[in-house]
């Protein structure tokens, strides 16, 4: 018996560590965009997001500005911080930083360790010590604007929420600051036209009821095809399968044209019809294979007991079939809650009635291809509303499958 | 409750908008240097009170701002409302918006292509021929905009189907003026020049090239303007002509020489960001960024006059960065030819309003109200350039001025099958090893196939 | 009326109504039509229970009619048309598309696709079922792995373009190679296995749908069948495949029929991430670069895709009739 125990625990250590490698891999591409979407634009393109949270070197430059040139001894000499110039300064706000290297020319950032002098391109010598603190001298006047300074710097990891407010209000950094400097609070750009609550709370009213819909007209056809006799049961089922896999993208131009015809036009009701069209097949499919499996004497004892078809459903295989339901019901959410193709076409364009998805699509991806930050921010909105409704759901949905082992 | 009780949500989407607030006017009336005049005689002429316009168009995030802002000025000139919107996938949504009878007032086509293809099945409405002289009149080169959207009907007759509003040049290099100043490069003047400035940059141990060719699912497209460029600098304009028309095959060998032109370039290892094969896999809107790296990932990059959008935050024009034009080979005697592009206005639900918004775009104040703003250059011969908001968007519109030879982005007159699908992946084969020849062939083919 | 409570309430009147017509219906059949009642009771019942499969069906078969049947028909027809619709040309479209290289590379692949992507998935997601039943974590466990489903397809290959980027300071992967000495490599470049790179999006995405399912029927399998194999000294291995896995085959099969179809119908992943190009191309991405351009082709595609998925519609109307049995 030891040796059982012994192996019982190994397997589970076995199990244990299997699970935590596949979760791991599961996990690790979605963390990636999420810390991503806590970086700016230059970090991510800088380094790796598994180096976020490590401070990282990057270069900057900045110039020895001729606005504070001295004459000391007859040399013309410019002194200064290197953190302290504006286009280095936004990274080093406190002004400190550790300069690693430095240079004089673009194409090498980073030729000159830290508290060397060197030759300036255009006559002269550049000190830059590690502080940050450096000393141009000349024997002439510097021209210009100064000589450019690159250095190589220790540079402090940096999460912001900016990305997040840039995608929730639809405005980037600069027009939020204009905006709120013309007396406009944070709050009002979010709930402005340009913000995002509006498309969010579009794609609920679009959601919801595509997600009931189709599961009561498919919980009903289910139920008739599982369990009632009729003729032609079995030629349903097969136009059932066949239709699962009819793409979308033959329907739309038809549909629409009736929809234009009728009156429904690019509606609410439109949308809400296209869904339950298109997620029918598969609710009827699932739902169906899930309720051919409840177990005949019940259903057949009540039958004989005088209750109709309806109250047979309503009382025993509803309630019976509530895991099916739910899973069902999260993933027909999901599906519409992702769309983007049938909210394109069967909603009108305009701002009011925009869903996320193409809210996001067309304002924030749009002209940002290359803009990680905000496309993955975009992304990291739109799945928050799934991800709190499964883990919310999935209770339930535990529940309901324990409760629903009646097999 | 309005959505539903309406019959159409469309027409209730457009009460909701019609009582916001008019948009904030980016430049009072009657100030400044704009041809004010001209908004007031048109603002005489219109009243739309009540009326709807809606038009979509390409445009999206940042543009879309700018659109609407200038579109706002008609609004407050006729009391309607426009009502703008940008889809990244407007090509496919247009289509199916004509073909299911539910068609914005006003499309703005990018490629006059696919406004043919609709115009030949009936879905646009063409325009009428005061409107065309207007354009030989007023516009620079306003033949050549005429023919640009002159296309077949249903019946086969020719007529105008679109007013080019915006346009874009493609035949510009990008670089970064202290980069050229700290290793003592000089502007190339002709090919020849920019060749040997391509060797001179590898020899110093960097790379003269970024090139991207990722673009999501317009893959390819920044190498079809490579190509078209190189045929116009190895070839007279004519037989550019005939190659966008298809009366010379696509596997010509004077188009295999331009694809390699473009090969020479862009399948080197040594002259580009990366791998030359790596080309494919960089997105055309990140590759401008190698020029602002520290140490540069490249010197130069050719692109349109829309790219500086995608530049990182901050950059500043003229100083951070500047255009040189994209040189023609001094030996081959072709004068300097330009590229370019633009986006055409074409009604496909016919409306007075619609009719109106047309008219509108003939006013020099259309014209110079996005001028002021960024981003816009146009042929019109009557605007203000002094109102260009920057000294390189008014280098740009000297480029189209001083063109001797101005030709459409072929890819967008060919039909949208070839200059929007067959033509990108075969840039991407040839981008990834294939060859010239072949991969010209097999756009060929495709042409075949559809005539 | 603020947005919200405008929703809030065109979500009751579209759920309100469709609840309305079950209940009504059944309602008016029982009381008014043949009420259970009176004189003709058991005429009554059994007319009404002749009629009421059509009453549960009538709204599901209405919506796939006009949503599903009647454009496929009218799409199949269009596909024995030429490219402009004027011209009638028979299988014209078949044969001129089979003659295509990109076509033919396009079904070899979604050969692949549809073999690969659903075994995968469905294995790892009967794994990981299994592994996370008995486990302490197990439902955190299943919440992350589920995660991926609630990821838009566009989101999921803006994820997986991040993680096979070229640049080893954005990709993972390339990191990795760099970091024990290698050579940065383009993934999505590499001659056959770019393929593979592809499905595994696919599968990252459809293993939780899987392994939901799946651990509901898994849950269901009644605990004495088990007890009693542990009783005849069956190891968990054995357990799992001689006793677990033959009860459950049938959702297994539901399971990877729905994966199937899915795999079908996805265009978005080879769309955005290689449009096709790199010997990647499949069928529903080859059907979006016809779509309204050449009508004709693309729906002889679809037609095409629909015929792939035959066997699998064969086999579950078999099914579906030996349950009736």
């Amino acid at each position: 018996m030891d040796n059982n125990a012994g192996t019982k625990s190994s397997l589970g250590w076995a199990v244990n560590i299997s699970v935590v490698v596949l979760v791991l891999l599961w996990l690790i591409p979605t963390v990636g965009l999420l810390v991503s979407s806590f970086r700016d634009r230059d970090q991510i393109s800088a380094s790796g997001w598994w180096q976020a949270p490590f401070s990282v070197d990057l270069t900057f430059r900045g110039r020895a500005s001729t606005s504070g040139m001295e004459q000391q001894n007859g040399l013309y000499v410019i002194e200064g911080n290197i953190f302290a110039d504006a286009e280095v300064a936004d990274r080093f706000p406190d002004g400190e930083g550790t300069v690693i290297a430095f240079g004089t020319r673009g194409a090498a950032p980073s030729q000159y360790t830290a508290g060397e002098t060197v030759e300036l391109r255009r006559g002269g010598t550049l000190t830059v010590n590690t502080d940050g603190s450096f000393r141009a001298e000349n024997a002439e006047e510097f021209s210009g604007q100064g000589p450019r300074i690159y250095i190589l710097a220790e540079t402090p990891p940096d999460l912001t929420l900016n990305n997040y407010a840039t995608v929730l209000t639809g405005k980037n950094e600069l027009e939020r600051k204009n905006a709120i400097e013309q007396g406009q609070t944070f709050r009002q750009l979010l709930f402005a036209d340009e913000g995002l609550f509006i498309n969010f709370v579009n794609t609920f009213t679009v959601t919801i009821p595509a997600t009931i819909i189709p599961i009561l007209i498919a919980a009903f056809a289910a139920y008739a095809l599982a369990w009632m006799e009729f003729p032609g049961r079995g030629l349903l089922i097969a136009a059932v399968v066949g239709l699962l896999v009819v793409p979308l993208q033959l329907a739309l131009v038809p549909l629409l044209n009736l929809h234009n015809q009728v009156g429904i036009g690019q509606s609410f009701v439109g949308i809400w019809l296209a869904h339950t069209g298109f997620g029918l097949p598969l609710a009827i499919y699932l739902l169906r294979n899930y309720m051919v499996g409840l177990p005949r004497d019940i259903i057949e004892s009540a039958k004989v007991d005088g209750a109709t078809d309806f109250q047979v459903f309503m009382k025993i295989v509803l309630p019976l079939s509530f895991p099916a339901l739910a899973s069902f019901a999260i993933f027909q959410f999901l599906w519409t809650w992702n769309d983007l193709l049938v909210a394109k076409v069967f909603l009108p364009s305009s701002a009011e009635t925009k869903v996320m998805t193409v809210k996001i699509a067309d304002d924030l991806l749009g002209s940002r291809g290359g803009d990680w930050d905000i496309l993955a921010t975009a992304a990291f909105v739109s799945i928050a509303v799934p991800l709190i409704v499964f883990f919310t759901m999935q209770r339930y949905l535990v529940r309901g499958l324990l409760a629903g082992s009646v097999k | 409750m309005k959505h539903l009780l309406c019959s159409g949500a469309v027409i209730c989407a457009f009460g909701l908008s019609a009582s916001q607030a008019v948009a904030d006017l980016p430049f009072d009336i009657g100030y400044g240097d704009f041809n004010w005049d001209s908004y007031t005689a048109f603002a005489d002429q219109y009243d739309l009170s009540g009326q709807i316009v809606t038009v979509t168009g390409p445009w999206t995030g940042a543009d879309n701002d700018l659109v609407t802002q200038v579109l706002s000025y008609f609004e407050e000139a006729t009391g309607a409302t426009v009502n703008y919107s940008g889809s990244e996938s407007f090509e496919n949504d247009i289509v199916i918006s004509a073909r299911a009878n539910s068609a914005p007032n006003v499309a703005v086509f990018p490629q006059p292509g696919l406004a043919s293809d609709l115009a030949g099945q009936g879905l646009v409405a063409p325009l009428d021929d005061a409107t065309a002289d207007w354009l030989t009149e007023n516009y620079a080169a306003g033949d050549s905009w005429v023919d640009l959207a002159t296309f077949a009907n249903e019946s086969g007759e020719d007529q105008l189907f679109g007013f080019f509003y915006k346009v874009d040049l493609k035949s510009l290099v990008w670089y970064s003026p202290e980069q050229f100043d700290e290793a003592g490069y000089d502007i190339p003047q002709t090919m020849e020049e920019l060749k040997e400035l391509t060797d001179l940059i590898v020899e110093d141990g960097a790379t003269p090239w970024c090139i991207g060719l990722d673009s999501g699912a317009a893959k390819g497209w920044p190498a079809t303007d490579w190509v078209e460029d190189m045929m116009l600098r190895t070839q007279p304009p004519e037989v550019y002509d005939q190659w966008v028309s298809n009366e010379i095959p696509f596997d010509d060998p004077r188009v295999v020489a331009a694809i390699e032109e473009f090969g020479y370039f862009a399948r080197n290892d040594d002259y580009v960001d990366g791998d030359a094969s790596s080309i494919v896999t960089i997105d055309f809107r990140d590759s401008a960024g190698g020029l602002f790296t520290l140490p540069p990932k490249c010197y130069m990059h050719r692109q349109a006059s829309f790219i500086p959008t995608f530049f990182p935050d901050g950059t500043e024009m003229g100083v951070d960065v500047d255009f040189f034009y994209f040189p023609s080979y001094a030996e081959q005697d072709l004068g300097n030819p330009v590229l370019g592009a633009g986006t055409m206005w074409s009604i496909t639900n016919d409306s007075e309003g619609a009719r109106a918004l047309i008219e509108y775009l003939k006013t020099p104040i259309a014209h110079e109200t996005w001028m002021a703003l960024s981003g816009f250059l146009t042929p019109h011969k009557g605007v203000n350039t002094e109102l260009y908001s920057n000294d390189t968007n008014r280098a740009l519109g000297d480029v189209l001025l001083n063109a001797t030879t101005f030709r459409f982005d072929g890819s967008d007159l060919m039909p949208g099958e070839i200059g929007s699908g067959a033509f990108w992946k075969a840039m991407i084969d040839y981008s990834s090893g294939s060859d010239a020849a072949t991969v010209a062939g097999e756009v060929q083919q495709r042409w075949n196939s559809i005539q | 009326m603020s947005p919200l409570l405008q929703g809030v309430l065109t979500i009751l009147i579209g759920v309100g109504g469709c609840v309305g017509y079950f209940y009504a219906s059944n309602l008016f059949l029982d009381k008014v039509l043949y009420p259970a009642s009176g004189p003709n009771i058991g005429r009554n019942i059994n007319r009404a229970n002749r009629i009421r499969p059509w009453l549960f069906l009538m709204p599901a078969v209405l919506a796939l009619g006009l949503y599903l049947v009647y454009p496929v028909v009218g799409s199949f027809y269009r596909s024995l048309f030429n490219r402009a619709g004027d011209e009638f040309i028979w299988f014209g479209n078949y044969t001129s598309m089979f003659g295509d290289a990109e076509f033919r590379e396009a079904f070899v692949n979604n050969l692949l696709w549809v073999l690969v992507v659903p075994a995968m998935s469905t294995f790892l997601g009967l794994l990981v079922a299994q592994l996370t039943d008995r486990l302490s974590w197990g439902n955190i466990a299943k919440s992350l792995i589920f995660m991926p489903m609630a990821i838009s397809f566009v989101g999921a290959s803006l994820i997986w373009k991040m993680v096979y980027s070229n640049n080893p300071d954005i990709g993972l992967i390339n990191a990795i190679i760099v970091f024990f000495g290698g050579e940065p490599v383009d993934i999505m470049l590499i001659p056959f296995w770019n393929n593979f790179f592809l499905m595994v999006i696919l599968i990252w995405i459809q293993t939780g749908f899987a392994m939901v399912i799946l651990s509901g029927a898994l849950r269901g399998i009644p605990e004495e069948t088990i007890e009693a194999a542990i009783i005849d000294g069956a190891g968990p291995v054995q357990i799992f495949f001689k006793i677990k896995v033959p009860q459950i085959v049938g959702t297994i099969m539901v399971v990877w029929t729905t994966i199937t179809i899915l795999v079908l119908k996805v265009f978005d992943i080879v769309y955005t991430m290689t449009s096709g190009n790199f010997g990647t191309q499949i069928l529903p991405s080859y059907m979006m670069s016809y779509m309204f351009r050449d009508d004709g082709r693309a729906t002889a595609v679809a037609f095409v895709i629909m015929l792939v998925v035959l066997p699998v519609m064969i086999w579950n109307i078999v099914q579906a009739r030996k349950e009736m049995r």
